[in-house]
């Protein structure tokens, strides 16, 4: 702990039973296959993708079944080969109804033609790597899905003098990273090295927890003797990894409101992320696969490796079901249990690139608690890793008061749940500032239009 | 599938408004034992009484105006101890009623309950009974164990007590402000259970120290003699009406602590913590506007 460095604030959800972490961090990532997948067309950030498949087509393993559209858009591939058996609207995570491909898989696992390999990441042509980048689908796989080709979109007068790999993993439950490290720590270095190579930086800081010793000592193992690559062990402490505190940390900059990490000559990839580029650099393969957590109340914790599409129902199927009566099953989490999302009622929900796990909590552990008054006791102000004021804050956003909420800087809130989960009045700070930033966001979209 | 739908964080911290307001009242067990063993059955009575009216004052008045009645969070319990905690022990039983129903009707609930008020209920209630019925408030009880049977407060005549009596609270004086030594379990109470942090009640007990005596009191006889250590420990931490940010506490202790002195050396009440830390309670959002931190990715402070 004495050599780790952090950030002012923050919290230490489930600190007394290993953040969640214990029953699956110790396991190797198992692999599983679907019998069908359901594609979503709209996994990242940005305007979903048109597809370009038809019911009764035949797909290859990595072909092409959407393009994208608008600036922020990314291309689609198959997940598996067989046969499309649906093009439409399915219920997923946060829409009830969004554009996917539903493939039956036929196990064949055949891939497509015409991939283009650029081969060792050190020798690949560095004009060539941001391109492969876009044309392998890849988005950020640690939560936000931001289309990963664009965080690379230097523009006139900007330069990027770090890349910061985020594998501080500081969620609860979520351990995905963590063996990922751990078992492909030269892959996530080989990725590293060519997002460096692609923009000319010298310096590459792989930035991991210290309650992860052991993914520590792995990928100071891979990185022993890559040029410009250095690992940073970092305290345990939520929200960690988040994107504007794990720059303050690494660098020691902040990123200036309004402005992105480029601003400050940063970009944060996470490692699954950065696994994805060493992909598509080294194999030229899109993203057809991530490895996800499934924990929380199922017979057998794991870590799978599964296709993008999987239905979660099939994850929890996979690692024994649920192993509590069906009664007793309070919320089942997309996520970590700071920032996740609730599943609607049903399991029957496609994974996407950036869901990193599926966590069953019991009806017990699911309480919804009661809104009692503010009684001023100022830890909402002290666990805010941006330095807001929540308390005051919502009585803003609870207005509908668009403009002191801006006044006191809704918009830099970063949603990480802090000040709800330390609030001991069990006031739902997060969700009323995730609710003013999105009506104030949609009312700037209205003013632009 | 039922599930529930509330969205992130899905954990919760195991500490609550109940368990907060329980954690003082463990703390303040300690001063009320000394008290009941130092002044006897009238302190229990007194203590009872003032807890049951703030309770009952409370719920009635939560009924009455058609709210939630919360008295479960066990803030008017809180209230209404520290309130007859902060009277004479003989003091007549109505008096802890009337100062019950006041704090948490006239100081709490008209301006809008608990975390709305301005002022600490338990001390804007002091105060009233203080410029009511002055007499009831200024004529202190002897301990069972003292030969007189009535004394005038060690703050006026300090040089009759041993440091060792003020220290265990061998003294006349209110309740639960005698005994220092129980105070300081409470203030260690509190600490561990992490329901206050060290800023204010040190900065406070400090800055009376140290302006008393550049005023010409005994220092040590300033903080010990009378209600100071007391109502720096529990009274001047109430969260509603004291500063957020770790700065503006000190500010706030240190304020109270100056005015302590002022109010001893100029004034017209020989103690001065009362009405100190109510002035203080004023202040509290002047203080916390110009003690907020700089908010992430912007160079200084944040207009609003």
């Amino acid at each position: 702990m004495s050599n780790s460095i952090t950030f002012r604030g923050g919290v230490h959800p489930l600190h007394g039973v290993h953040e969640g972490k214990a029953a699956t961090c110790g396991q190797a990532v198992i692999d599983y296959t679907a019998e069908t997948v359901t594609i979503q067309m709209g996994m990242h950030l940005g305007a979903p993708s048109t597809p370009t498949v038809q019911v009764g087509d035949h797909v290859k393993l990595g072909q092409q079944i959407a393009d994208p559209v608008g600036f922020l858009g990314l291309p689609v591939h198959a997940s598996v080969s067989g046969e499309v058996i649906a093009v439409g609207p399915v219920q997923t995570i946060l829409n009830p109804a969004a554009m996917a491909v539903t493939i039956k898989n036929d196990f064949k696992d055949e891939w497509v033609d015409g991939l283009e390999p650029l081969g060792d990441v050190e020798t690949a042509p560095v004009e060539k790597i941001i391109p492969a980048i876009k044309n392998a689908g890849i988005c950020g796989m640690g939560g936000a899905s931001f289309p990963t080709h664009v965080k690379f979109a230097v523009k006139e007068g900007q330069y990027c003098d770090t890349i910061v790999l985020n594998g501080a993993e500081c969620e609860t439950h979520l351990t995905c990273d963590h063996r990922l490290m751990l078992e492909q720590s030269k892959r996530i270095v080989d990725g590293l090295r060519a997002a460096m190579r692609a923009l000319d930086v010298k310096k590459g800081i792989i930035a991991i927890e210290d309650n992860k010793p052991d993914a520590i000592e792995a990928m100071r193992r891979a990185a022993a003797g890559r040029e410009g690559v250095e690992v940073m062990p970092l305290m345990t402490k939520y929200p960690q990894g988040g994107e504007k505190q794990l720059i303050q940390v690494v660098t020691g900059r902040e990123v200036p409101t309004k402005k992105l990490p480029l601003d400050v000559h940063v970009i944060v990839l996470n490692v699954g992320t950065a696994k994805a580029i060493a992909d598509a650099v080294i194999e030229g393969k899109p993203v057809i696969s991530r490895v996800t957590t499934v924990t929380g109340h199922v017979n057998r914790p794991s870590n799978l490796r599964v296709r993008i599409g999987t239905m979660a129902d099939d994850l929890i199927a996979a690692c024994g079901g649920i192993s509590i009566p069906e009664d007793q099953v309070g919320k089942i989490v997309m996520g970590g249990a700071m920032t996740g999302f609730p599943f609607p009622n049903t399991t029957h929900i496609p994974l996407a690139k950036g869901n990193n796990g599926v966590v069953v909590y019991s009806e017990a552990e699911a309480v919804d608690y009661e809104e009692d008054p503010c009684i001023r006791c100022g830890r909402c102000v002290e666990a805010c890793p941006i330095g807001l004021n929540p308390f005051k804050l919502k009585y803003f956003c609870d207005a509908g008061d668009m403009k002191r909420a801006g006044e006191w800087c809704v918009m830099d809130c970063v949603v990480c749940g802090s000040c709800s989960y330390i609030c001991p009045a069990h006031r739902r700070l997060t969700a009323s500032f995730k609710a003013m930033k999105d009506k104030i966001a949609a009312e700037a979209r209205k003013g632009k239009g | 599938m039922k599930l529930h739908l509330t969205p992130a964080p899905h954990v919760h911290s195991p500490q609550t408004t109940r368990a907060l307001m329980g954690n003082v009242l463990l703390a303040l067990a300690p001063c009320a034992v000394a008290g009941v063993v130092i002044f006897g059955a009238p302190a229990l009575v007194l203590m009872a009484v003032s807890v049951l009216s703030a309770v009952a004052g409370e719920a009635c008045w939560q009924r009455l105006t058609g709210q939630k009645v919360r008295v479960n969070d066990l803030s008017a319990a809180v209230t209404g101890l520290i309130l007859g905690m902060n009277l004479s022990p003989r003091a007549p039983w109505w008096l802890a009623v009337v100062g019950g129903l006041f704090a948490v009707v006239l100081v709490k609930g008209l301006f809008g309950g608990l975390g709305d008020n301005f002022l600490n209920p338990a001390l804007a209630a002091r105060a009233f009974l203080l410029v009511s019925w002055p007499r009831y408030l200024t004529t202190w009880a002897a301990p069972l164990a003292a030969d007189a049977v009535s004394g005038a407060t060690p703050l006026a005549n300090p040089s009759g007590y041993t440091l060792g009596q003020l220290f265990l609270g061998n003294i006349p004086g209110s309740i639960g402000e005698v005994c220092k030594a129980a105070v300081l379990v409470g203030f260690v109470i509190l600490l561990c259970t992490k329901t206050i942090t060290w800023h204010i009640p040190v900065s406070l007990t400090l800055s009376t120290l140290v302006f008393c005596g550049l005023l010409g009191y005994n220092p040590i006889a300033a903080v010990l003699s009378g209600g100071v250590l007391f109502a720096s420990v529990f009274m001047a931490t109430d969260y509603v009406t004291c500063p957020m940010s770790t700065k503006g506490q000190l500010v706030y202790g240190v304020g109270a602590g100056l005015l302590i002195a002022l109010i001893r050396k100029f004034g017209l009440y020989p103690e001065g913590v009362t009405f100190a830390i109510l002035l203080m309670n004023v202040a509290t959002p002047l203080i916390d506007r110009y003690t907020k931190r700089r908010v992430y990715g912007y160079e200084k402070e944040a207009k609003a």
